[in-house]
């Protein structure tokens, strides 16, 4: 089955995951169904019930991605549209995964996930080792990152591996987590979502166990010394640790596997050299490390330096989201939503002030009139007299200024960042370990690449140089 | 992957000084580092990335050898141990028997060194050492070396060691590497100040990926995968980026296991005939003619400007045509995208001849007329492609607004496609976010509500057959209304930086400078059909339905009332 993270195709399939998008930042993952396996008693068949209407999903399936969805009355038989209400089919991307996943741990996001992923030169064809597999928000984008084609197609070029031996890695993502339940839903979810092949979800606890694969955890430890002869290496090019201590995997992850050896052979009397190490032997290593705390991190490092990784560095990923809207300011806007009825300006503060003044003037006047007349004449019926000019004199105001604008265009653009943010997510490390190079290696280079052949020398030479050596080479022409 | 140095491959150079140097890596060549040294390029080609190699200026005794390669191990141990002390042990901090060292005796005139100017340069000119024996005689002449604490005397090493260590560090080329060099060492404004972090957004959010490789996967195949429209103003950065997510940006992509089962004799490629091999291997499609995992970029002149790829292998004047890219890589100018007729290139079909007047022509003329209707029949191609549209994902970079670009891409791609758009500064987005605001989605609605039903009654006087088209155009519509705002569905705006610390025992702090310039904002959204049934949001209907028939005063005065449904 294609997965719909990878290949969604034209239209929504059944069976295969969909993202019901209500309003933003809430969206419902489902997968589309023909029929109604739990027998809720829809006549439809399968519904589903959001505060914004309900969906059979009938009405889904097999409809383009990206449709709008009106919603229908619980009627038998058929769905009818209602009246209001309405959503929007999306395909799943590991984006609007992320923001919709089921939490089961803190969840990796995108504005970290995706730096991640680029330093870690993550690309089509990788191998990536992932620990801490959690919620799986990194784990979908990572497979995104590694695919290249689904592992069906792997069995063809399989074939034809006695003739040349065409070998194209397709990308995978090794997935380890010691949760065992965690485990069973990641891998279900991984099924559910079309990755089977893409993604290898093993339950282990890789602190003890390290990453190497098809490796029988379930038995004693004294068995695996037997079990880890036939245990394959994932060959990964990046490796991902989002686990408390990362150093204790740290010391899994080393070019020829030498602490692995030594804990094995310590149980049982494995031969020298029978592990292999779970890394890559041909590229340089990616790893990043994800820890919220600084000591972790600097224990981390620690690690890393005694192991022989470089370039170690550390960051963290301060991101915001900003919201845009008009913000409706000043005086006409009283009695709008959300409006700040403010002065805009001085001189409208000003000429406030001498509306209010003239007013209280004229209060005054009346009140003195009245008393002048000496009659009890209603207070009221003067002041109204009055106002009804000040009213008049308001609109022909507002007419030349905001009136004729509509509403999504009134007042003045802003921005600002949105109120809820996250100030810390965790300490990025990042480090990479070349390849080995040993003097063998370097002598079979020597002689592929000998140094003292050297063709001509191209020093690169400034405008300067060349105009003096033109010169002094005419100038010996000419003697 | 980059699995060991390639004849004739650009390649980074990391100096001491923390400067990059990116240079071509020719086989029987010199390459100069400046002040950093002078070795031959045979002597790197072919080993593996990201060692560290000392210059030594003597070289005759060695077959012309004068790199050493260092280890991780002293790497560490230099680090660690010009710090003044190992992990975890502080005297100088907390020891109660050591008075503890400060600087207030120290005099900040510079006289403490005693070496002159002079004798350093001569110094350097007698040293072949690689510029520890300099380092040395610099901290042995320092007259106050020991008022200084750990970790001052940590710094003044470092500070000397990356002005004298004659040490360079090989990186592979890639797009971050390329990002991170343009911002630092060139002129930033040319890649628009992308950092790599937004680089890393803008390829998730428009989830540019590779499309898979089978065309057989029954029902999907109907429609070419992966095809992304891409304005890039950059100068190819962007491409670049997009190009490395999908698997077409290196040339030598896959071929590492084979390469490295041959390695036990000998690394096989040649020099510049090994480019040259992969073609025979993997048969490539003609130029700009691969149906899946493309790039349309729409560029604003007659040619666009790719000058970046170039340090990726693709010449944009002479493609290799072993580059993936050749094939991949689309490019459609904003004319011939929106007046296709406009456009000579795609418009004049050269005259087709038949097979007698070609054999009549002379030999130049005959390729040219070959290479002419080529380049014709591929034009029309490519722009009738991006025209039909379907696409699966946007990311732009634009000098220009990109509201405009929204205007006529957005109506290009499929359904549930993302957009994802990169400004330097946040007001161009702004005004898109406001293009899409809720607010106007209702007023627009609204609107072609009323032009519908008003058609409708036109239609039933005059007796016209109605059109019962599924988009109607209403040219009101599209003057009140820039860009169609119900096309797109969440519209979000956002920004991230990287900030990176030093850490090191009792000594972990942020990085005391960094760059700024442009913060660099993100804008993506999800490309939506829209129903073009009268709908209204959930929320409390006959009073909505009320408001409905009241007719034309209530656009605006709508416009707050359903927020909760239309982003």
């Amino acid at each position: 089955m294609p997965s719909p993270f990878l290949t969604p195709g034209d239209q929504a399939p059944l069976d295969s995951l969909a993202l019901l998008h209500l309003r933003r930042d809430q969206t419902v993952p489902t997968i589309l169904r023909a029929h109604d396996d739990e027998g809720l008693g829809y006549n439809e068949g399968k519904v589903v019930n959001t505060r914004f209407g309900s969906f059979p999903h009938s009405t889904l399936y097999h409809k383009p991605w990206g449709s709008q969805i009106v919603a229908s009355k619980q009627k038998p038989k058929a769905a009818v549209a209602a009246s209001s209400g309405f959503l929007h089919l999306l395909y799943p991307t590991p984006e609007l995964w992320t923001a919709s996943l089921p939490h089961r741990t803190q969840v990796v996001y995108t504005p970290d996930y995706s730096y991640i992923l680029h330093r870690l030169c993550v690309r089509p064809g990788s191998s990536v080792i992932e620990a801490g597999a959690g919620s799986g928000s990194f784990t979908h984008a990572a497979v995104r990152a590694v695919f290249n084609g689904y592992p069906s197609e792997q069995q063809q070029p399989e074939t034809q591996q006695q003739q040349p031996p065409k070998k194209r890695k397709h990308g995978k993502v090794h997935s380890f987590e010691f949760h065992a339940q965690r485990a069973s839903k990641v891998r279900e979810e991984i099924s559910e979502h079309g990755l089977d092949g893409l993604v290898e979800v093993t339950h282990r606890d890789v602190y003890e166990d390290g990453f190497l694969l098809n490796r029988d955890t379930s038995t004693s430890p004294s068995t695996e010394g037997a079990s880890a002869s036939s245990s394959t290496s994932p060959k990964a090019n990046a490796v991902f640790l989002d686990l408390p201590a990362p150093w204790l995997a740290l010391r899994h992850l080393t070019r020829e596997c030498r602490q692995q050896e030594t804990a094995a052979a310590a149980a049982t009397s494995t031969p020298q050299g029978g592990i292999q190490s779970a890394l890559d032997p041909t590229t340089p290593v990616y790893i990043c490390t994800f820890s919220p705390c600084l000591e972790q991190s600097e224990r981390t490092i620690s690690a890393m330096r005694q192991l022989g990784w470089l370039q170690i560095e550390m960051v963290e990923v301060n991101h915001r989201r900003i919201e845009v809207k008009r913000e409706k300011y000043g005086l006409e806007f009283e009695g709008a939503r959300g409006a700040v009825v403010f002065p805009r300006t001085v001189d409208e503060a000003v000429d406030k002030t001498r509306t209010i003044e003239e007013r209280t003037r004229r209060f005054r006047e009346v009140m003195k009139e009245r008393d002048a007349r000496g009659d009890q004449l209603p207070l009221g019926g003067l002041m109204r007299e009055r106002e009804g000019e000040d009213a008049l004199k308001g609109e022909a105001q507002g007419e030349e200024g905001e009136e004729n604008v509509p509403g999504y265009k009134q007042g003045r653009l802003i921005h600002r960042t949105e109120p809820d943010l996250k100030t810390h997510t965790s300490w990025l490390v990042f480090a990479v370990l070349p390849r080995d190079w040993t003097e063998e290696d370097e002598k079979r280079c020597c002689e592929k690449w000998p140094a003292q052949r050297v063709i001509e020398e191209v020093k690169p030479k400034g405008k300067k140089q060349l105009k003096r050596e033109e010169r002094e080479r005419k100038e010996s022409e000419k003697q | 992957m980059h699995s060991y140095v390639r004849p004739n491959q650009y390649v980074a150079f990391r100096l001491p000084s923390d400067a990059t140097k990116i240079l071509k890596v020719v086989p029987d060549t010199m390459i100069f580092l400046g002040k950093y040294g002078t070795f031959p390029a045979n002597q790197i080609i072919g080993r593996p990335f990201y060692l560290t190699f000392e210059v030594f200026d003597d070289a005759s005794e060695n077959n012309g050898h004068n790199l050493r390669l260092i280890t991780a191990a002293e790497l560490h141990a230099e680090t660690l141990i010009a710090d003044g002390e190992g992990d975890g042990d502080e005297p100088d901090v907390n020891g109660e028997s050591l008075p503890m060292r400060t600087n207030r005796e120290i005099v900040d005139d510079g006289s403490a060194q005693k070496l002159t100017l002079e004798e350093i340069e001569a110094l350097k000119k007698e040293s072949t050492g690689s510029g520890r024996e300099i380092i040395a005689k610099i901290l042995e002449s320092h007259s106050a070396l020991d008022q200084k604490t750990a970790f001052s005397l940590a710094k003044y090493t470092l500070r000397k060691r990356k002005k004298y260590m004659k040490r360079f560090t090989v990186v592979p080329m890639d797009v971050s590497l390329l990002t991170n060099y343009m911002l630092q060492e060139k002129d930033a404004a040319r890649i628009m100040e992308l950092r790599d972090e937004l680089i890393g957004l803008l390829g998730c959010w428009a989830n540019v990926h590779h499309a898979g490789n089978s065309p057989l996967d029954g029902a999907v195949a109907s429609k070419p995968r992966g095809r992304y429209l891409v304005v890039d103003e950059t100068g190819g950065l962007v491409v670049a980026a997009m190009a490395e997510r999908m698997g077409i940006l290196y040339p030598h992509d896959g071929e590492d296991d084979r390469e490295q089962q041959g390695s036990d004799d000998v690394p096989s490629t040649e020099g510049a005939q090994g480019e040259q091999q992969p073609a025979s291997r993997h048969p490539r499609h003609t130029h700009m003619s691969a149906p899946d995992n493309s790039i349309f970029l729409l560029h604003a002149n007659k040619q666009p400007n790719m000058s970046l790829l170039k340090y990726f292998g693709y010449d944009q004047d002479n493609p290799s045509e072993t580059h993936p890219l050749y094939s991949h890589l689309k490019p459609v100018s904003w004319l011939q995208l929106l007046e296709p007729q406009e456009d000579t290139i795609y418009a004049q079909e050269p005259e087709l001849l038949t097979s007698d007047e070609i054999a009549a022509l002379k030999s130049s003329k005959r390729s040219t007329y070959y290479r002419k209707r080529a380049r014709w029949e591929r034009t029309q191609a490519v722009v009738n492609e991006a025209r039909a549209g379907g696409f699966d994902g946007l990311v732009v970079a634009t000098l220009m607004k990109p509201i405009s670009v929204l205007r006529n891409t957005v109506p290009l791609l499929s359904g549930s496609a993302p957009v994802a758009v990169y400004s330097p500064v946040i007001e161009p987005l702004t005004e898109v976010m406001d293009s899409y605001s809720t607010a106007r989605k209702t007023a627009y609605i609204t609107k072609r509500n009323q032009l519908g039903q008003r058609r409708q009654e036109q239609e039933k006087t005059t007796g016209a057959a109605g059109i019962d088209s599924q988009d109607p155009f209403y040219p009101e519509l599209a003057e009140e209304f820039y860009v169609n705002p119900t096309l797109l569905l969440a519209p979000t705006l956002e920004t991230s930086r990287v900030r990176s610390w030093q850490v090191l025992p009792g000594r972990t702090h942020p990085m005391m400078s960094g760059r700024g310039g442009a913060e660099g904002y993100i804008f993506h959204a999800s490309r939506v059909l829209p129903t073009q049934q009268t709908i209204q949001a959930a929320g409390n209907p006959s009073r909505k339905r009320r408001r409905m028939d009241t007719g034309a005063t209530t656009a605006d005065s709508s416009t707050g009332a359903d927020v909760e449904m239309n982003s």
